[in-house]
Parts: C-alpha cells; structure tokens; sequence
C-alpha cells in the first residue's frame, strides 16, 4: 500500500503530524512494554512450578493466585 | 496470555487508526488555527484518561489505607503508571500545538505549571514505589497518592481562577464557550474511544501487577521452604 496515498485524505502540518506520531509511538510502546513483562512473569512462573514440581518436599506449592 | 496479547494489540492499533481517522480526516477544519487545532482531538482525550486514572489512583489509595488489600494496591500502582503515561503525551502535544499558534513551545502560566507538576508528583509516586525498600511502601504510597490528588482539581480549575496563556474551557466555559456540532461529534467520539483505551491499559496492567505479586509471594514461600 502506497503511504502516500493513505495520508492523502489527512489535513496534516507538521506540528501535527509529529503530535499524532509520538502519541501512537507512545502508546504502542507502553502496550508493548506491558505485554514483553507479563511474557516474563509467566515465564518465571512456570520454571518456578517447575522446580517445585521436582522438588518433593514442597508438593502443595503450586499456583497461588489469578 | 497467548490470546491477550494480539487481541490487545489489535483493539488499540484499531482505536488509534479511528481516532486518527476521525480527526485528522473528519473533522472540519477550525477557521483561526487551521489544520494544526486537530491536535486537540489527541491533547484534550489523554488529559481527561489522565485525570480519571490519577481519580482512581486516589479511590483506590484511600481504600488500600482502609482494607489493606493487595487489590486495591494493584488497582492504584495500574492507574498511576497509566495516567502518567496519558499525561506525557498530554504534555508532548500541547506544546506541539502551542508553538505555531502561540509562537513558543512552553510559558510558566498556571495550567501548563500545574500540570507539570502534578506529572512530577505521579512520577515520584512511581519511583517510590519502584525504589522504597521495606514492608511500608504500598501505605506509604497510598498515603503520597491521596495528597497528590489534591492537584487534579487545581490543574483543572486553573483556567477558571487564573488569567492564562492556555485557552479557556471550550465545553462548559460559559456562554462564549462551546464547539461547533461537526467538531463536537468527532470530539466526543475520540473522548469515548480514549476511555476504552484507558480502561484496556489499566486492566492489562492490573492483571500484570497482581501476576508479579502472585509471583513474588510463590518465590517467599519457595524461600521459605527452601526450595528456590
């Protein structure tokens, strides 16, 4: 798809351009932030679950929350 | 989590790509400021999604000190860090607007001041949060939260109380106040749109705050078993 083309129909200067790219850049990086920390909280869990899984004196301690 | 993440990504790509759409294609072009008023229809949203979020800060601060909760704890870290971040691009925007139309980037009036500041007191409260070391933090934070409430309503009254370089209020401001209905729709839309986006993001950020403290009590009890 020709970028151009999708901005033709966008009344666009220069201050606002740069106002709506940072607010996207801003937002996507934050959502994508979000998302990469519950990736690694999940995946610190599960090797957690997994050591105690080998472990035998602690067979109770598995999910504890949400 | 495998299915929040694209379905999150696509909500807020799609609000985004929508809200863009409506202001920079739809609405009519304002006569004074020309094209580059458009910038309100993102300026304005993010400012209200801040203050919402910075108003359940303190709800969910004063419920905290009152049940202890690690819910209400979860609920109040979620909206700080949302509401800080609908706040910098409150403050990323305005000044973007302010030069072509003012002819400067910043000046020290009372809105632009107040706001600033009340972004420091939130970013502060992160940082304790993030750094204060000891079983007090979440009181404590509760406690700095529900005094830094205190400026949401004096940033939001200083365009009534002071003389400004900021505009008036244009909705609500008195009998010379008011948008024209084309732009009022578009506005309203992106209000509405900036509010979902909100909640998606203090939600994903509840649900992450309460998986890590779900994680660090595991870890304690592993510890304590002496296993990890």
């Amino acid at each position: 798809m020709n970028p151009t083309g999708l901005l033709s129909g966008m009344h666009l200067t220069p201050y606002s351009a740069a106002a709506y790219a940072i607010a996207w850049v801003i937002y996507l990086g934050y959502l994508g932030r979000i998302l990469l920390r519950m990736k690694k909280v999940a995946a610190e869990r599960e090797e957690l679950e997994r050591t105690l899984t080998r472990n035998p004196v602690t067979p109770s301690l598995t999910r504890s929350a949400s | 989590m495998k299915k929040i993440a694209p379905i999150s990504l696509l909500l807020i790509v799609a609000l985004l790509a929508i809200t863009s759409y409506l202001a920079l294609a739809v609405a009519p072009t304002e006569q004074t400021m020309g094209d580059v008023q458009r910038i309100f229809y993102y300026h304005v949203p993010s400012g209200w999604v801040a203050f919402l979020c910075f108003f359940i800060n303190f709800v969910a601060s004063g419920v905290y000190l009152w049940k202890r909760s690690a819910g209400s704890d979860a609920v109040a870290a979620a909206s700080a860090e949302v509401g800080v971040v609908f706040c910098t691009v409150l403050l990323i925007t305005g000044p973007l607007w302010a030069r072509p139309v003012w002819g400067i980037w910043w000046t020290w009036d009372a809105r632009l001041t107040t706001t600033l500041v009340l972004w420091l007191i939130y970013v502060s409260y992160l940082v304790l949060r993030r750094f204060s070391a000891g079983g007090q933090t979440q009181a404590l934070a509760a406690a700095f939260a529900i005094f830094g409430f205190a400026d949401v309503p004096i940033v939001y009254m200083s365009i009534r109380w002071f003389r400004t370089q900021h505009p008036s209020p244009v909705m609500g401001g008195g009998q010379n106040s008011g948008l024209d209905p084309a732009m009022a729709h578009v506005f309203l839309a992106n209000l509405a749109a900036f509010t979902v986006m909100g909640i998606v993001f203090l939600v994903l950020r509840y649900q992450l705050q309460m998986q890590e403290h779900a994680l660090e009590s595991a870890h304690a009890q592993a510890a304590l078993k002496g296993v990890a």
